[in-house]
């Protein structure tokens, strides 16, 4: 599983590095960056539960 | 705490169940959704879906957590507070040690059923307007607010003649007179009529063909949209004793009752501005609340307090504005980079001297500095 983010749609909301604050942070600048590029099985659910809370369908779960 | 049952079925439900779970909950959550579709994202049914530059398919959140028993098109019709059970349409009653409320809002309409007035507020909401905007040439609108006003620039997008109506001048209460007035402006060139009906509007025909003004002529249209509002889905709480017109009242840990909590769009809160209760419609407190909730039902006292920090935004006109903070009556505008004029700028608004809100218009920031700037003091030799 990776997470891929859509860098033209993200609009830096951060709602997603919140939900999953050890796979995804939002810097003071704005920024999104993917901390963990291969997500393991047990941290599949937070990985979702990030790409659920975003607005604008910016995150991706691929395999 | 093992059962928890939680009734709604969209961000703060999915939120609340997630929280749940990140928070090492491990008994049964069940989810009640009065609705057929599985959860979906609200904010694009009055934008790209809307427009049809993004598909519906798109709207729909990742499937949920396979832990979670999601039962869609299940209606909560009541609760029994001392027997901690929710009640469901058809009979089933559900045994709770943790309810968490997400029963939301819905659209509020002029007229009765038979009006067959539009709204927007759901996905069926959304799905039928577009078809209707696809064939017709003229539609009115009722509500000059965030919702309204992003429905005409949609219908005008697509080439509509669009009337927008409100007692009140569009967009006042919640961008306040500064920002509001650039909106409007930016609605009357995009060729949008705008009416003013202080003593409000009714709606005329059965279904609706047309809305009636205090004085002025008919205003009539192939399409009638009510944007006027929303009313918090608190009545099947009715007969428990919480809940009313207002909403659900929570406290600074979003609980309502022993062992219930309480989040999103049903929520009222007491104001730390104005000490009056008052609810926050929007993703961000939905999800924000969702999380303070579910921490209170699983450590209560012992759970942080909620923090709002109201944050909201809205696509019109090619404007693409983000807020965040509270635009209050009587706030001083500040143009602290770029200007309306050049279609980029950074807002701040302060009242008494203390910076209360800040926005972007076409101007990209991350929202963590915009947040940071909604509470910084404003750079002096800016104007407003
Ligand atoms: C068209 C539109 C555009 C928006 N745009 C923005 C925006 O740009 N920015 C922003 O910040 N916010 C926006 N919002 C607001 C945002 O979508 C809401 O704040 C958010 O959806 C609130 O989530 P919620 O889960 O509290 O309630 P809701 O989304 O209202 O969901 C409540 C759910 O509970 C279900 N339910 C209700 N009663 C029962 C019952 N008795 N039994 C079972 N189920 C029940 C409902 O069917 C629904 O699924 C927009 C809203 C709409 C409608
Ligand atoms: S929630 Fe969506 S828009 Fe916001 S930072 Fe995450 S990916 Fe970007």
């Amino acid at each position: 599983m990776r997470i891929i983010v859509d860098e033209a749609r993200c609009e830096g909301y951060g709602f997603c590095a919140e939900a999953a604050p050890h796979l995804l942070e939002l810097d003071d600048e704005g920024e999104l960056t993917v901390l963990t590029e291969q997500v393991g099985q047990d941290e599949r659910a937070d990985a979702e539960a990030a790409v659920r809370v975003c607005p604008v369908a910016a995150l991706k779960l691929a395999p | 705490m093992r059962d928890v049952v939680i009734v709604g079925g969209s961000i703060a439900a999915v939120t609340a169940a997630d929280a749940l779970r990140q928070q090492g909950h491990d008994g049964p959550i069940t989810i009640v959704s009065d609705e057929r579709h599985a959860p979906y994202v609200r904010p694009p049914l009055s934008k790209g879906m809307l427009k049809g530059t993004e598909s519906v398919d798109s709207v729909f959140m990742a499937p949920l957590r396979a832990d979670l028993d999601f039962r869609p098109k299940t209606r909560a019709r009541g609760l029994d507070l001392g027997r901690r059970r929710v009640l469901l349409e058809g009979g089933e009653e559900l045994p709770y040690d943790g309810l968490v409320v997400a029963s939301g809002a819905r659209a509020r309409r002029l007229g009765p059923p038979e009006a067959g007035e539009l709204v927007v507020r759901d996905l069926d909401d959304a799905l039928r307007l577009r078809e209707s905007l696809t064939t017709a040439r003229s539609v009115v609108i009722v509500g000059g607010g965030f919702l309204g006003m992003e429905i005409a620039s949609t219908a005008r997008g697509l080439g509509l003649d669009v009337t927008v109506v409100d007692r009140d001048p569009p967009l006042v209460r919640q961008f306040g007179a500064f920002l509001a007035g650039h909106m409007t402006r930016a609605a009357l060139a995009a060729g949008v009529r705008l009416v003013h009906a202080p003593d409000g509007v009714r709606l005329a025909g059965t279904p609706a063909t047309a809305v009636l003004t205090g004085d002025g002529a008919p205003l009539e249209a192939d399409v009638i949209v009510t944007a006027a509002g929303d009313l918090p889905n608190v009545e099947w709480l009715a007969g428990s004793g919480l809940g009313g017109p207002g909403g659900l009242l929570v406290d600074e840990r979003c609980r309502v009752a022993p062992g219930v909590v309480a989040a999103g769009d049903v929520v009222t809160r007491v104001s730390d501005h104005t000490d009056l209760p008052r609810r926050s419609p929007h993703w961000g407190s939905a999800i924000d609340q969702a999380r303070a909730a579910a921490l209170a039902l699983l450590k209560g006292d012992e759970a942080p307090e909620y923090r709002p920090s109201p944050y909201y935004w809205t696509e019109q006109w090619g404007l693409d504005i983000k807020i965040c903070g509270r635009i209050l009556p009587g706030c001083e505008t500040h143009v602290v980079t770029g200007s309306m004029e050049e279609g980029s700028a950074l807002l701040q608004w302060t009242r008494d001297g203390a910076t209360v809100a800040a926005a972007t218009v076409n101007h990209r920031m991350p929202v963590v500095k915009l947040r940071k700037l909604a509470a910084a003091p404003v750079p002096e030799r800016t104007t407003g």
